[in-house]
């Protein structure tokens, strides 16, 4: 395992324009996060931790600063070099799950797996279906299963490629509390085995409680709790 | 009006936001389609109801083919009425070594006597109204002769035995085109040059025309006398009537062309479902909103229905406008057929109005009025009334809608039926090709595992992707059937016709040169044989008189109404072979007796035993059928439909024919045979077919255009389904780009979902275009082709074309979209 920070932004910024002129949504952010460690962003809606968040998966540049993941600054690759890195390193776990519809839960934690080009896709796929306890439902499609299910098999499609880093927002958003408690338990519970870094975005208090660190993004601030 | 004006504001919101835009489109094109077709139908039969006079040259006419009995023409005199003779026949034009065959009309003091003839000094002259007719010693001839033959005006040409210059070019005739004779170019001379000419003998085949022009009342006391007294061989022709098989072939022109434009509508109608469907369910939020504020159901349907007539007229105009267009193009694609044409009137721009009512009422409506359903509590619960735009009954009305234009077009319930049933049964096929084809594609995904995404495409959206392939092979397999089956079609029938099938017919042969003109064919090693041919009346069958009116087939009617060809011979021909009966073996010692080709015995109800009575001039003959035959006409040799044992009808007055093959080298023979025989017609059948072939192959591009047009709404089938799946498309590919996948790659996918779509359309189209063509080809045709392997290739091919084009074309920026907004749904919650 690799020792020293997995992600790192330098005097991050962000801002575009609004109706009303220039919006500034954070500046000056620097953040260093280990190898293997959980941290919770929290925030208040429209504070611009989404936009963080995928800043740090490189879905997006930022106006100021820059973001490397390991030793490579990601700000400074091109779209495709960007994509390339996400598909060997970053795992996404989303609130609307966002799976897709014509594919089979299967089908979509085969996806990132023939987008990365894996050899042994099917047989990943599967054990990954398993660890999410989802073995006996692989062949249906989203519609018939369950929010919680669908964000199971999302959680499935996020580790699968085994990650160095996983991005999860707001994993339980759209889950009622028993089933997000559930839901954060398995996230927790592969995060440890696979020692990935996790870095997750939530207002919910007490799933930000349950990692290594917490972090709150306040007046384009962020500060430790 | 206020809710007209709200309807009209909403629409015009509606179009900004580019909601309306295929539905309109699609419409457009189904307008264009229809008007097209009957701006080309109005005018065309505007043409022949106001220039029926001018059509047949006269107020009436006797057309015999026999010399018209000179009483008529002095009663008509008598009468006070103008008259005028015309005497047409088919011969050879002789410049020097070169022949061309012409369709000659001599024209006698006063032609044409309604309408006029067109004159000029050269092909592109402004056309003169020529004030006299040819004069003597002067030909006026067809500009396609000057062409054919190389020559101008002031040339000399040879007509039989006499020589005549080239006086002026005729531009236009204005009872001209009728059947055969219109496949050669025209040659006008003066009526009293005839006889020098040496042309007309008493059995040539020709044409006698009486025409007569003036105050009706007049006309119709001497129509009455004539129809009193007239010969039996003797046709009385008035306006209208004159043309039954020019009227009926455009009837049917029209009709098939008018039903091959609801093809565009069928398929039109499918992007309009899609769309219609779509906007409908971007609506329900706006019409629970509505419902809340107080709007009532009946208030609801009001607007939307006044919504839909606003966009109908919008439609209608521009569809109308367009089809315009398309008819002067059809005009111009046709224009060596058609006479000069009256302006354009207003009624096709009514049927334009019509026509896009009904579809958007069959099409559109019931989709719309489905939102005044939406329960207003939907505002509350999101997952309230999206139930509401579900089932089967706005299918079955749009069905209803196709069928009755279909029923409006063909104007005959059962053809109506009949084409429905053709239809509904193809796209039902090409229904169940795209399953097929969408079936083996996921398979095909779910069984490889590794290179799955790249079609998984066509796997994740099974319903759009079936309706596109469907769509799209719709209009594809009428592009194809028309364009490359016609081809293989003919060329099938060439491939029968043998190399050394005659090309040349010689007719009119007088017995008395019969000798001569086998010995100088046989000098110029032409092998062949010389048959005699009477012209008689079937009067009676088995003792019961032949009444022509009883027959329902035209064919058989005109068969019977009008003397026929018949021969005698000793030996059954090689490219005859008997099928019932016997055929006479011996000289001239057999019995009399008849044989019949067997489908013509069918048509006129003839059957082995029967005893026929025949009237040749004024005397009667009388023999039984002992024999029916099949003949193979592809050899081009002299055949006959009834044939007569030998010495049975020799005392009957005959001419002779012939048919040879004349290698293109050896070609010097017929000006020796024109010369030597100057009444005998010479028949060059090469350029006859050629001449068929071009008439074909416009009436074709005619409905090409048509199928083109059906293409198109095809095309806008694909859009409608991209429209559909516009927001799933950005999504996912969002998704691929935050999951690792480079854009090159989303292109790809986007690249291969087109080819695979446009692929399986090509293919289906071009498998069910080789299907179409084989059974065209034997139940239509009567001939021997087989499935064409290579049509599903250019399916494939056109397929592959045409929707990766179009396809990447309109997905353009779709792929651009940033992954972000996958995280919007909690940025902005």
């Amino acid at each position: 395992m690799q020792i020293g920070s997995v992600l790192r932004t330098e005097r991050l910024g962000m801002r575009f324009q609004g109706p009303g002129g220039e919006i500034r949504l954070f500046q000056d952010l620097d953040l260093h996060i280990d190898n293997g460690e959980t941290v919770a962003i929290l925030g208040a809606s429209g504070c611009g931790k989404s936009t963080l968040l995928g800043l740090l998966a490189g879905l997006d540049t930022p106006t100021e600063g820059r973001v490397l993941v390991g030793d490579t600054d990601i700000t400074a690759l091109d779209e495709d070099a960007r994509a390339r890195l996400r598909s060997r390193h970053v795992g996404f776990v989303f609130q609307a799950f966002h799976l897709l519809s014509g594919l089979t839960a299967l089908e979509n934690i085969l996806l990132p797996l023939e987008l990365a080009g894996h050899r042994d896709a099917q047989r990943l796929a599967r054990d990954a279906l398993e660890r999410v306890g989802l073995a006996n439902r692989d062949r249906h499609y989203p519609r018939q299963l369950s929010g919680g299910e669908q964000q199971r098999v999302a959680i499935a499609r996020a580790f699968v490629t085994a990650p160095r880093l996983l991005l999860a927002d707001e994993p339980t958003g759209n889950l009622d509390r028993d089933t997000g408690h559930r839901i954060s338990d398995l996230l927790f519970t592969l995060n440890r085995e696979q020692q990935t870094t996790l870095v997750l975005v939530t207002h919910d208090p007490e799933l930000a409680g349950r990692c290594d660190r917490v972090l709150h993004l306040d007046g384009g601030r962020l500060v430790a709790a | 009006m206020s809710t007209l004006r709200l309807a009209l504001r909403m629409l015009l919101r509606d179009w900004r936001a580019g909601e309306l835009r295929l539905l309109a489109l699609a419409l457009v094109l189904s307008v264009t389609a229809i008007t097209g077709v009957a701006w080309l139908a109005d005018r065309v039969a505007g043409a022949t109801e106001s220039r029926a006079s001018e059509l047949l040259g006269g107020d009436r006419a006797l057309v015999s083919d026999r010399p018209i009995d000179e009483v008529h023409a002095l009663r008509a005199l008598e009468q006070g009425l103008s008259v005028s003779r015309t005497l047409e026949f088919a011969s050879v034009i002789l410049v020097g070594d070169r022949t061309q065959l012409a369709a000659l009309k001599a024209v006698g003091e006063g032609y044409p006597l309604r309408g006029q003839l067109q004159v000029g000094d050269d092909p592109d002259a402004k056309p003169e109204t020529a004030t006299t007719i040819p004069p003597r010693g002067e030909v006026w001839v067809e500009p396609r002769l000057l062409m054919q033959l190389g020559i101008a005006v002031g040339d000399t040409v040879e007509l039989g035995a006499r020589q005549f210059i080239v006086g002026r070019v005729l531009l236009l005739e204005p009872d001209r085109g009728r059947g055969f004779q219109s496949l050669a170019p025209r040659v006008m001379f003066n009526l009293d040059d005839v006889a020098a000419t040496g042309l007309v003998q008493d059995a040539s085949r020709v044409t006698h025309r009486l025409l007569v022009a003036g105050e009706s009342p007049d006309v119709e006391a001497w129509q009455s006398t004539v129809q009193a007294d007239r010969a039996e061989s003797v046709r009385l022709e008035s306006p209208g009537e004159g043309q039954p098989a020019v009227q009926r072939a455009m009837d049917t022109a029209k009709r098939f062309l008018g039903l091959s434009a609801l093809l565009t509508v069928v398929v039109g109608g499918v992007a309009m479902l899609l769309t219609i469907r779509r906007y409908a369910a971007r609506h329900l939020d706006r019409v629970a909103i509505m419902r809340c504020l107080g709007a009532t159901q009946a208030g609801i349907a009001f607007l939307f229905t006044t919504k839909m007539i606003l966009l109908g007229l919008a439609t209608a105009l521009i569809g109308t406008v367009l089809g315009y267009l398309v008819h002067l193009v059809m005009l111009a694609l046709l224009a060596d057929f058609l006479p000069s044409l009256p302006s354009p009137g207003w009624r096709p721009a009514v049927t334009g109005i019509g026509v896009a009512q009904v579809i958007l009422l069959g099409f559109a409506l019931p989709t719309v009025l489905r939102l005044r359903k939406v329960p207003p509590l939907r505002v509350l619960r999101r997952d309230l009334g999206g139930g509401v735009l579900k089932g089967v009954g706005v299918y079955l009305v749009a069905l209803a809608a196709i069928f009755l234009l279909m029923w409006w077009q063909a104007g005959d319930l059962r053809l109506a039926v009949y084409v429905f049933v053709a239809v509904t049964g193809t796209l039902s096929l090409l229904g169940l090709g795209a399953a097929l084809v969408v079936g083996i594609l996921r398979r095909g995904w779910r069984a490889g595992g590794g290179s799955g995404v790249l079609v998984s495409a066509i796997g994740r959206r099974p319903w759009t992707t079936g309706v596109q392939i469907v769509a799209l092979g719709l209009g594809l397999m009428a592009l194809l059937l028309l364009s490359l089956v016609r081809d293989d079609l003919l060329q099938t029938w060439q491939d029968g016709v043998p190399d050394d099938a005659a090309n040349y017919f010689l007719i009119n042969i007088q017995p008395d040169e019969v000798d001569d003109v086998a010995d100088m064919l046989a000098e110029a090693g032409v092998d062949t044989e010389v048959r005699p041919m009477v012209r008689g009346r079937l009067v009676a069958i088995d003792g019961n008189a032949v009444d022509a009116g009883a027959y329902e087939d035209p064919r058989a009617r005109r068969a019977v109404s009008r003397e026929f060809n018949l021969s005698w011979l000793e030996r059954l021909p090689a490219d005859n072979s008997v099928v019932e009966g016997r055929f006479w073996k011996g000289g001239d010692t057999v019995d009399p007796q008849l044989s019949i080709e067997r489908e013509f015995a069918e048509r006129i109800g003839v059957a082995l035993g029967d005893t026929l009575r025949f009237r040749f001039g004024g005397d009667y003959y009388e023999a039984p059928v002992t024999s029916l035959r099949e003949v193979k006409w592809d050899s081009f040799n002299v055949n006959f439909f009834v044939l007569a044992s030998p010495g049975f009808l020799e005392d009957a007055p005959a001419t002779y024919l012939t048919s040879f093959y004349l290698p293109e080298d050896s070609q010097v023979l017929l000006p020796r045979l024109v010369r030597a025989f100057p009444s005998v017609t010479l028949i060059d059948i090469t350029s006859i077919l050629e001449a068929v072939r071009s008439i074909m192959d416009q009436g074709v591009r005619v409905v090409e255009l048509m199928a083109l047009l059906t293409l198109v709404s095809g095309l806008v089938v694909l859009l409608a389904a991209l429209q559909v799946t516009r927001e799933e498309r950005r999504f996912e590919s969002a998704l691929l780009r935050a999951l690792g996948g480079s854009r090159g790659l989303i292109r790809r996918l986007a690249l291969t979902e087109f080819l695979l779509l446009g692929g399986a359309a090509g293919v289906l189209a071009g498998a069910g275009a080789a299907v179409a063509g084989y059974w065209m080809a034997r139940s239509l045709f009567d001939l021997d082709y087989g499935i064409n392997p290579l049509l599903p290739v250019a399916g494939l091919l056109a397929g592959v074309l045409v929707v990766t084009v179009a396809g990447a074309a309109a997905t353009r920026g779709l792929y651009r979209v940033s992954p972000m907004r996958l995280l919007k749904s909690s940025e902005e919650g």
